[in-house]
């Protein structure tokens, strides 16, 4: 017997005005990409607390990434700056957990790159299937106050 | 908790590739009371109303609706949830058609994706609130800054709706930059002539009434929001009452103190009591302080004295600080030209042949300095006229931006020169050449094709020396193979059109944004071009960016236009529920979340020492619910619990 083969699951946190939209572009062009790969709304990646990706890694996500309107492109102008400076140091924080930083990406897609959109996840995936499962587990009330 | 799941087949798109009853089996277990039916097209007429009986007839109390992406169908189905007598935010969509369907490979794999994202939904659409828009009154009348083409057409158009305008103009006289221009390009139109009916219109027309002018006038203040902003103003006294004086001027005859005038760029005297140039409107003359003699404590009446109608003219007028309301505010306050004496080498203001555009309109125009004479050359024989385009443009070192105008008006004055002195030799100095526009290239031809017109590219404008030799101007050009020089009687300097003055003691008083080259940013230049950043402050004409009278007369009828279909008398502003709510027990009053907001929707009140959102400015996005250090605020619809259960859904 063989074991399966490790399927890394992946959250994926899209503005609505952008890369949500680029995500439809990929969904209306039959881009494919991995099945694991789950996208949550937020009207701007502003809204996205640090604690969301640390949820997502403590709950089985083996990757994340958040997906922003290019610089100068947010809706509610700077959200995406906002994010872009949320995730640096969140990068440094899930060092300190164990957690690579190759397994939390910061991308900018437009509601045009749906190609983009599909690459980006695509390459994750792909890293993170060599990579293997995430080793350690952040607990759950990591992030809370 | 009755749970609707409505699954859209969307006639086979989805249900090819997601097995509907391995996802019924799938949501089985998911939350105790669960109602689970599918439909063929549930965006159609015939969908929309299988939905919204089976609502009624299952008691449903959420819903959650599997089928395209909620940025296509989202409002759709909240209208029916609506209709249906259901709050329309109890309701989340599942995105398996755009996100699984047309993107996973494999039956198996799709109907399992679909499935997670469904619990996902069931989950979150469990902690939804009911959210309820909200409504408030709002005053009608609009202030408009800046009485130029842009501000006019604009207070003139919603006038003419029948609405208030308050145009605050801090200039003594109405009409902009354009009503110093004798003639206007593409087509050599009459300046006056053409903008003269638009400011009667203002002045004196039908929907005058509903204009109130306030020349010499200045916004010092803006409070309060869209739908309810508080303005002040101060007003410099005129010193002469516009309704009781007839425009005789005896009195500016009588006034023994002169000055340069302003209006025609220092180029011609006016007196302490004058009107700027002929045909100015208002036709009131207004009496500049600082050169007023009895206003500096002589005993000067002069003009008291020479005015027909006793008490018009008003010595003892003083400064008045108004407070006005609005609703909607037009910022119109046009654009200048760049300084060009910034590059020492053109000696403009050192050489006295060296002109800008501006101070060359005045001397052609018929009311200007000369009366419209143009003198070239020393009498013998015909004289050369240089007009330099690009001036402070397309340079990294000036302006990097082409304004687009300037190539038309150096090739109208081209017209203007050879009309007025006919042999005249002409001399186009440019870097680029820029005509664009259906009747914009005619003068450009009509230089092309004159035979006493030259054409001569410089490489950058620190390649340009002027220098004043045996009474005339000459032009050294250092290209990189050699020198060429032309002599010229009179140089005319085209500058790029820059922000006008003030611009960015405006923009702080309003809250409002500038671009990085100070011009007032749009909230999308292309899509929503007369809205400014912030919520009701809206812009037209040349304070936006280099601009014509047409596309500035566009922008004015524009912003007008957004306006009254928004703002509308006896409509209450309707505000969307999702926005972020502060729980003022748990802040602390850190003030992190004002620093943050791009709109300004945050404020704090100082009595409880706690942060206040404005459900009018803010637009949602959640970055301050993400910041606050304390988790005291909320994002409505997208709350942390939300978001958390549809993370933890998924990855079950
Ligand atoms: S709206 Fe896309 S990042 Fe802000």
């Amino acid at each position: 017997m063989t074991e399966p083969a490790f399927e890394p699951r992946i959250i994926g946190f899209l503005c609505n005005w952008c890369s949500y939209a680029g995500a439809d572009k990929a969904g209306a062009a039959q881009v494919p990409y991995p099945p694991h790969v789950h996208f949550v709304r937020v009207m701007c990646t502003g809204r996205i607390d640090p604690h969301f990706v640390l949820q997502a890694f403590a709950q089985g996500a083996d990757g994340v990434v958040i997906l922003a309107c290019h610089p100068g492109d947010c809706h509610y102008k700077e959200g995406n700056l906002r994010a872009l400076q949320r995730h640096r140091l969140l990068l440094r924080l899930l060092g300190q957990l164990g957690i690579g930083e190759e397994r939390c990406r910061f991308d900018y897609v437009s509601a045009a790159e749906g190609d983009k959109l599909a690459a980006v996840v695509g390459d994750l995936v792909k890293m993170i299937r060599a990579a293997g499962p995430l080793p350690v587990r952040p607990e759950q009330e990591i992030g809370r106050d | 908790m009755r749970i609707g799941v409505y699954f859209c087949r969307c006639g086979g798109i989805i249900s090819e590739k997601i097995r509907e009853e391995a996802v019924r089996a799938g949501l089985a277990a998911v939350a105790a009371d669960l109602h689970v039916a599918a439909f063929d097209f549930l965006c159609s007429e015939e969908g929309k109303g299988f939905l919204a009986q089976d609502l009624r007839e299952h008691g449903v109390e959420r819903v959650v609706i599997g089928a395209c992406s909620p940025r296509e169908h989202e409002s759709t189905f909240r209208r029916v949830l609506t209709g249906a007598g259901l709050n329309p935010f109890l309701l989340q969509m599942a995105n398996v058609r755009e996100q699984i369907a047309w993107v996973t490979d494999g039956e198996g794999e799709a109907t399992a994706k679909a499935v997670r994202y469904l619990r996902a939904a069931v989950r979150r659409v469990s902690l939804h609130q009911p959210l309820l828009k909200k409504e408030i009154a709002v005053c009608p009348e609009v202030l408009v800054i800046g009485g130029g083409p842009a501000g006019l057409k604009a207070a003139l158009t919603i006038a003419q709706a029948g609405r208030k305008a308050i145009v605050v103009e801090k200039s003594p006289i109405i009409g902009g930059l354009p009503v110093r221009y004798e003639e206007l390009f593409p087509t050599l139109e009459c300046g006056p002539c053409m903008l003269e009916p638009v400011l009667d219109e203002v002045l004196h027309g039908e929907a005058a009434a509903n204009i109130e002018l306030l020349t010499l006038a200045e916004v010092t203040g803006l409070k309060g929001f869209y739908g309810n902003f508080t303005a002040t103003i101060r007003r410099r006294p005129r010193y002469v009452d516009g309704t009781a004086c007839i425009g005789c001027l005896q009195c500016a005859e009588a006034c023994p103190a002169s000055a340069a005038n302003p209006f025609n760029y220092g180029l011609s005297e006016r007196k302490a009591i004058s009107v700027p140039f002929d045909g100015a409107l208002p036709n009131v003359p207004f009496i500049e302080p600082g050169l007023c003699l009895h206003l500096s404590g002589e005993e000067c009446r002069a003009c008291r004295e020479a005015c027909p109608l006793e008490g018009t003219i008003r010595l003892d007028e003083g400064e008045e600080l108004l407070e006005l309301q609005a609703g909607a505010v037009v910022v119109a306050t046009g654009a200048g030209l760049y300084d060009s004496r910034a590059i020492p080498g053109l000696g403009h203001g050192i050489l006295p042949g060296v002109h800008t555009a501006a101070e060359f309109e005045r001397l052609l125009a018929a009311n200007g300095p000369t009366g419209g004479e143009l003198a070239i050359g020393a009498g013998e024989g015909p004289g050369t006229v240089a007009i330099v385009h690009c001036v402070g443009s397309l340079d990294p070192a000036h302006r990097e931006y082409c304004s687009g105008i300037c190539c038309q008006v150096a090739f109208k004055f081209n017209q203007l020169i050879r009309k007025k002195v006919p042999g005249t030799r002409i001399v186009h100095l440019f870097r680029e050449i820029v005509v664009a526009g259906k009747e914009d290239s005619f003068l450009y031809h009509q230089a092309r094709q004159d035979e006493d017109t030259v054409f001569c590219r410089y490489p950058e404008i620190g390649a340009l020396g002027i220098r004043l030799e045996d009474g005339r101007m000459v032009i050294e050009i250092r290209h990189q193979g050699g020198t060429e020089t032309i002599a010229a009687d009179l140089v005319v300097l085209c500058p790029a059109v820059v922000p006008a003055e003030g611009s960015g003691e405006l923009a702080s008083l309003l809250e409002t944004p500038l671009d990085r080259w100070g011009f007032f940013e749009e909230m999308h230049g292309r899509v929503d071009p007369v809205q400014s950043k912030v919520k009701g402050i809206y812009l037209a004409g040349s304070c936006q960016g280099p601009m014509d009278i047409r596309q500035a007369m566009g922008q004015g009828l524009a912003a007008a236009g957004a306006i009254l279909s928004r703002l509308v008398p006896g409509r209450r502003l309707e505000l969307p529920p999702i926005t972020a709510v502060v729980a003022a027990d748990r802040c602390s009053g850190c003030g992190v979340c004002q620093g943050l907001c791009p709109f300004k929707a945050m404020t704090f009140d100082p009595e409880r020492r706690v942060a206040a959102v404005s459900e009018v400015l803010c637009q949602g996005c959640g970055t301050c619910v993400a910041a606050c250090p304390a988790g005291a605020i909320t994002g409505n619809h997208f709350t942390d619990a939300a978001i958390t259960a549809e993370i933890e859904a998924l990855l079950s």
